[in-house]
């Protein structure tokens, strides 16, 4: 019995309610509905840090090596006085904010208004509508709470459909639209007057997903074991796995016109941040060099390629052909961009690559910021248009078959992906691979032993460059027509990103980092504005939470484990956390 | 350009198929000639779409509403709204109908991007049921980008502020492309006009750009037509709109001892360049282009603002008064805000002249349903002569620019056309160009 | 870099490696700056006015525009330096914590001006604008090291850096949240305005409020870690806060005090940048903080002197270096490339003395 645990947290919840609303997560989306007109967004955030207090509250603590749980019955109570106590902080705010003059507060904090007073207070007066806040938080917190301490096999059927129907939920945009596409009758699942699901499809989602998550609790594991044990138990492919990699190549080759050409758009710019992750990643991941400036090889990229495949320059009044271009085939330029962007890094590796880690991450830093300075000044207005920017580029077609159309350009950009990871795992199994990690982990035993530090540094900026250069290659095809804006510092950090929270060295990693930081952002093109403040958010909370990343390299990760574990005593503290995170991911 | 169901099932068998969709595509797509009476869907070149009994008719709209720029794209969505509100005659919270069917808008956020164009052009053009797109609200997004994937399938791009000369310049311009945004040719050479007519008497000018094409533009007309018109350009700099320090580009500036500073930058960098340029040249006429011309400009720059000359389409001298007597105040009451920038009222004007379109084009079906040929709406839209718009006439061009005469007016601060200045600010000069009179 | 050429890995290379490459390429490179900065400014200095020569005047005013940004610039590069010294990371978000002390005191000061306090006792009303900045960055730095770094304390190198860059991400977007993309006039009180003469450089009073503000900060700063027992501490955890620890210095305790001072300082540069420039918006922090941290390098990073002495070399090549150097050679408006130019300085910095130009001249291997 620890309330006043259980009141601090109910406390940090309300003030995130608080913050939340200032930012306006609340007040402007008041109208996105999810499932029918009940089920809001609004609403779901107002609930939504009561109910991450009353799940947080009923954390099984870990005392003397030992997972202790609550029972049922105290875990509903924290939880319960957790979301009261945060729905009481928030309504508090609500009836000061109100009682202080809601137009005295917006002429500082733009977001609050009288509609988002009177959304969060449920119509009613401030008092009332503070009281009605703090019940239900409760609820929503007692809910969360009730949730954890239920069995697995009833816990994880409901959590699955409730996530099935959020994520369709978001989708509104974006699903029906495909589901036009394909013919299919889609007024039974989308409400076209709302825009939200409708309840019978909710329901129905709901069910199916639920079913689905019980009859994976009964055979997947099964099923698991037979596909995915690894080539240390079993020698030779066993038929199951050639049929899962069959599927696999199905799945990926059906993909675009499964689900329509919105969505293979978005999966078009998640491929191009792929090749881009897998390029920093061997330079990052592999070979352990900060690099901020990554735009720089995606600029190079995308500029080289408009240049030797024919490009033309935008003008005031049309365009006209740069200064210096050729007339290549795609693929005949393609090569040609690797090389010049291999160069590239090296000429710019040369001078820096001695400095210390973080003298190299500020020279990479500038190297981008130089590239977009320099393909916007009025200098370079000959040979890369400007600020105008350039047109027509390539579309890398094959005998008449072109690669801009959404759907084509996916395959396009899957092949040298595929190609690239290929390329990449070679690279970290072979030798080369071998020294890049001796030097990551220490670089002065790695020179000791014998291991030329200065050439495999140079080896990885320039391969890492070459892959990056592609993923420009491809954005050029892509979109035809390039401008300085698309080449900026936030390019760079969107890829560090991604590699990160995939978790560093890790390829798969990569693709679900880029899934997650790019793909979701391009399903979810309303919550743009807050694109940036959920990034940051979530950078944080990985590197604090789970630094491996999300799907950490085998081999890194026992290193981590193994090693700095051993050495560092935060490893020890994060230990508990982490045992935590794995608690509730089994 | 439906692609059939058992495409899924065929693409499972690999990459051979991919070039054989490929064909089948093509061979699908090469059709009969242009439109004209008596349309067959089935042959006619991008077909029509086909809108059910029921229906909406969907437009698609592709415009800025989130991020910095969201005003520029939020005024026109609410211009679009209350020409769809005016549809039956009256502003009253009723939408109207075109051929007995509700108009409904799909809305995408373009971000003022290539990016965000080429993502909404392909999200509208993916959605079959969209007629034409209004939009974009940046040139940015537009050149090369959405007009170029929009006009391969044979979709509308209409827009009510894209400004670049390059969007309808011979052998750039896209077929499916068409704007009631004026052209900053126009703009530009008013300004020059401006610059060295009486009011400035002006020999020598400099001027400032940013990295947006936008600026780059005006621009680049401002000093043709200045030059042309026997004035001397004494520097010329460009800045980043990110930055704050101005100082040096500006006493670099200084050195030639411009009569005239016209820099149409956008209002952040703008206001600390006003500022700064009345410490460093307190002499030189200071000119900005609607970029600038906002209440903030005249809120955060204060007294430097006093007497800084801004250029925008002068609405108050083209409009007719049903523009100032209805649109307005229907504007202010719907929305509950004076309008945000100009460019409400070309978008109202666009999607007037979109729905007459469809109105004249669209083919009514027995059971109610309406077969609005692709083709034909485009030249529907092209041939549009004479139209009295609110703020206006458009007389369409061959390549897609409608506002042919364009009214250019320039204000002087604080009597700025906006909130904070005066409402019923008067141009101290006012000039109406077409496309023919300008370099 | 003096004490390895291309040696130590080189036992199985073959003879004409053995030449030391590095040295060549490092002579050749500086004969050939050398020679570009030579003509470049000899041709611009050959100019005369008809062909874009700057006359004296002019190079004048871009040395005091130069030294009063530079001025700016070097308080923020202070924190940078301070908090790299102790922690060894890279603080990406204090570019932020500037711009949140610039922001939050800016209702403070529009609401003063709009009462007219603001002209009425000017000082005093500075002061407590100086004061809500200072307290609304030192905020924002505590929290960010309370609840962003602290849990990373051990963890490696690049796991604080890149939480770091997510928090300069984060806080420019609740700002942006909060108060929305716009830019917002930052009143100056009439005291501040029109110019004077010092010495016989006219400057505006901004500047020169500027320029001495900041350097009785830095030398208050100086004093305070020279002489003080929490500046001994804060230089005995630089040194190794292990041993530091073991002396009975509350480590946590420094650092929490560094992260204030960085916060302090920031919070008065927040208050000049937007008395010069008189406007306040949320993306203010990001440009100024990467200026500041290339200033925090360029000088030695982790030296307060060299901190100082980095961000008026910054805020000069900034001001001063397209103008003498690029203009000569014909290139148009050369200040649309000044960033790129500064950070090319910074490489041939850091290539020739890897430590910058107070440190040790040793690229310290990590």
């Amino acid at each position: 019995m620890d309330v006043r645990s259980w009141i601090r947290v109910g406390i940090i919840a309300g003030i995130v309610t608080i913050f939340l609303a200032l930012v306006g997560l609340i007040g402007r989306f008041v109208d996105l509905n999810l499932v029918g007109e009940q089920v809001t967004f609004a609403r779901l955030v107002l609930i939504a840090a009561p109910l991450v207090a009353g799940y947080a509250v009923t954390r099984p603590r870990i005392r003397a090596g030992e997972r202790r749980a609550l029972a049922p019955r105290d875990a509903i109570m924290a939880g319960a006085v957790s979301g009261a106590t945060a729905g009481l902080v928030f309504g508090i705010a609500v009836v000061a904010a109100d009682a202080f003059g809601i137009d005295r507060i917006r002429s500082v904090f733009l977001n609050v208004s009288q509609p988002l007073i009177d959304f969060v207070t449920f119509g009613q007066p401030p008092v009332v509508g503070a009281v009605i806040l703090t019940a239900v938080s409760a609820v929503a917190g007692g809910l969360a709470a009730g949730l954890r301490v239920t069995p697995i096999a009833v816990r994880r059927p409901i959590t699955t459909a409730v996530s099935a129907v959020l994520v369709l939920g978001f989708l509104q945009r974006i699903i029906p639209i495909a589901l036009d596409q394909l013919n299919f009758e889609r007024d039974w699942l989308y409400s076209r007057s709302i825009g939200g699901l409708t309840w019978l499809g909710a329901i129905l989602v709901a069910g199916v997903a639920a079913g689905l998550s019980v009859l994976n609790a009964r055979k997947g594991r099964d099923l698991r074991a037979r596909l995915f044990s690894t080539r240390e138990e079993s020698t030779g492919v066993a038929p199951a796995q050639l049929g899962l990699a069959l599927v696999l190549v199905a799945v990926l080759v059906a993909v675009p016109w499964v689900v329509g050409e919105v969505i293979s758009q978005v999966l078009g710019t998640v491929l191009i941040y792929v090749l881009l992750g897998i390029g920093l990643n061997i330079v990052v991941g592999y070979a352990g060099l900060l690099d901020l400036g990554y735009v720089f090889f995606y600029a190079v990229g995308a500029y080289s390629t408009a240049l030797l495949t024919g490009a033309a320059l935008n003008t005031f009044t049309g365009s006209g052909p740069p200064a210096v271009s050729l007339d290549l085939n795609f693929y005949l330029a393609i090569p040609i961009v690797l090389v010049i962007a291999a160069c590239a890094g090296l000429l710019i590796g040369a001078p820096v690559l001695r400095l210390r880690g973080d003298y190299l991450a500020l020279v990479t830093l500038g190297l981008g910021e130089m590239v977009t300075v320099l393909v916007r000044s009025p200098w370079l207005v000959p040979l890369v248009g400007g600020p105008n920017g350039m047109r027509g580029v390539s579309d890398a077609a094959v005998a008449g078959f072109g690669f801009r159309e959404p759907q084509h350009f996916y395959y396009l950009a899957l092949g040298f992906v595929l190609l690239a990871i290929f390329v990449s795992w070679r690279l970290s199994a072979s030798r080369i691979g071998r020294a890049w990690t001796a030097m990551r982990e220490d670089e002065q035993t790695a020179e000791a032993m014998g291991v030329n530090t200065t050439r495999f540094k140079l080896l990885a900026f320039a391969m890492g460059g070459a892959i990056g250069s592609l993923g420009g290659s491809m954005f050029a095809v892509q979109i035809g027509s390039l401008t300085p804006q698309s080449f900026e510092v936030t390019v760079s950090i969107l890829v560090l990103g991604l590699v990160i929270l995939g978790g560093l060295g890790s390829l798969p990693g990569v693709v679900v980092g880029a899934l997650v930081l790019v793909g979701l952002p391009g399903l979810l093109r309303e919550f743009e504005e807050y694109r940036g403040l959920a990034y940051g958010a979530a950078l944080v909370a990985v590197m604090i939470l789970r630094p491996q990343g999300l799907v950490p390299n085998v081999r890194r990760s026992r290193e981590l484990q193994e090693e700095e574990r051993a050495q560092d005593e935060w490893a020890l503290e994060k230990e508990a956390d982490v045992a935590v995170v794995e608690g509730i991911s089994t | 350009m439906r692609k059939p169901r058992w495409f899924a099932v065929v693409t499972l068998l690999g990459a051979l198929s991919l070039v054989a969709a490929g064909c089948a595509e093509e061979e699908g797509g090469g059709g009969g000639g242009g439109g004209g009476g008596g349309i067959d869907c089935a042959t006619v070149e991008f077909g029509c779409v086909e809108v059910g009994p029921d229906d909406p008719i969907n437009i698609g709209v592709s415009q800025v509403i989130s991020g910095a720029d969201a005003t520029l794209g939020q005024d026109q969505v609410n211009g679009i709204e209350l020409a769809l509100d005016h549809r039956d005659g009256t502003f009253d919270g009723t939408d109207g109908t075109v051929l007995d069917h509700a108009v409904e808008l799909t809305v995408e956020d373009d971000g003022c991007s290539a990016e965000g164009g080429q993502a909404a052009a392909t999200a509208l053009a993916a959605d079959t049921s969209v007629v034409a797109v209004i939009g974009t609200s940046c040139s940015s997004g537009a050149l090369g980008v959405a007009d170029t994937i929009l006009s391969e399938k044979g979709i509308l791009l209409f827009s009510a502020s894209n400004t670049n000369p390059a969007l309808t310049a011979e052998g750039t311009h896209q077929p499916f492309y068409a704007r009631t945004a004026h052209n900053d040719r126009i703009q530009g050479a008013i300004v020059a006009e401006f610059a060295l007519g009486q009011d400035v008497g002006a020999k020598s000018a400099a001027t400032i750009a940013d990295e947006s094409p936008y600026t780059q533009g005006l621009v680049a007309a401002f000093e043709q037509n200045f030059e042309a018109g026997g004035g001397t350009l004494t520097g010329s700099e460009q800045v980043n709109s990110e930055d704050t320090d101005f100082k040096a580009p500006l006493r670099s500036l200084a050195e030639g001892n411009p009569d005239v500073l016209y820099f149409p930058i956008f209002v952040a960098a703008c206001t600390l360049v006003i500022k700064q340029a009345q410490e460093i040249m307190p002499d030189t006429t200071l000119i900005v282009s609607d970029g600038c011309l906002s209440s903030d400009t005249l809120k955060n720059a204060g007294a430097d603002a006093k007497g800084v000359y801004a250029s925008s389409p002068d609405i108050a001298a083209s409009a007719n008064p049903f523009y100032l007597n209805e649109l307005v105040p229907a504007y202010k009451k719907e929305f509950n805000s004076a309008p945000l920038s100009v460019f409400h009222s070309h978008a109202y004007d666009a999607a007037n002249i979109l729905m007459d379109a469809i109105e004249a084009v669209a083919i009514q079906n027995e059971d109610g349903s309406l077969s609005i040929p692709r083709q034909a709406l485009r030249d529907a839209v092209f041939a549009t002569k004479d139209y009295e718009g609110s703020t206006g006439t458009f007389t369409c061009t061959p390549l897609g620019d409608c506002a042919t005469d364009v009214t250019i007016g320039i204000f002087r601060a604080p009597g700025w056309p906006v909130e904070g200045g005066s409402p019923n600010a008067e141009a101290v000069y006012s000039d109406t160009k077409s496309l023919e009179d300008v370099l | 870099m003096g004490t390895s050429p291309a040696g130590v890995a080189g036992v199985r290379m073959r003879g004409f490696e053995r030449l030391p490459w590095r040295r060549i390429i490092l002579v050749v490179l500086g004969i050939a700056i050398v020679l570009v900065v030579g003509i470049g400014a000899w041709k611009t200095l050959s100019l005369n006015g008809a062909e874009g020569g700057y006359s004296g005047a002019a190079w004048r005013d871009f040395v005091v525009e130069g030294v009063s940004q530079g001025a700016i610039y070097a308080m923020i590069a202070l924190g940078y330096s301070l908090v790299y010294g102790i922690l060894r990371m890279i603080n990406f978000a204090h570019g932020e914590v500037f711009m949140a002390g610039a922001f939050g005191s800016y209702f403070f000061a529009d609401a003063y001006e709009k009462s007219g306090f603001l002209d009425r006792d000017p000082v005093l009303a500075l002061l407590i604008i100086t004061g809500v900045a200072i307290a609304v960055s030192v905020g924002t730095a505590a929290l960010l090291e309370r609840l962003a770094y602290r849990p990373l304390r051990h963890a490696p190198r690049l796991v604080p850096l890149i939480t770091a860059i997510g928090a300069s991400l984060f806080l420019q977007n609740v700002f942006r949240g909060f108060f929305g993309p716009q830019p917002y006039g930052y009143p100056k009180p009439h005291i501040l305005t029109g110019g004077t003469t010092i010495l016989g450089v006219a400057m505006t009073r901004v500047q020169l409020l500027v320029i001495v503000v900041a350097v009785l900060s830095m030398v208050a700063l100086q004093l305070f870690v020279a002489r003080t027992t929490t500046g001994r501490s804060m230089r005995a955890v630089a040194q190794d806060s292990e041993i530091a620890s073991l002396m009975g210095i509350n480590v946590d305790r420094v650092i929490v005090i560094t992260f204030v001072i960085g916060g302090i300082l920031a919070g008065i540069a927040g208050v000049l940048f937007s008395l010069t420039f008189g406007q306040v918006q949320f993306t203010m922090g990001f440009r100024p903080g990467i200026a500041a941290f290339t200033a925090a390098v360029l000088g030695g990073i982790g030296s307060i002197g060299g901190a100082a002495l980095g961000g008026f070399l910054i805020g000069l090549l900034r001001a001063v270096g397209p103008p003498l150097i690029l203009t000569g050679f014909g290139i148009p408006s050369v200040f649309s490339v000044r960033d790129a130019f500064v950070f090319l300085v910074l490489v041939l910095v850091l290539v020739f003395r890897p430590g910058g130009l107070l440190g040790s001249g040793e690229a310290e291997k990590v």
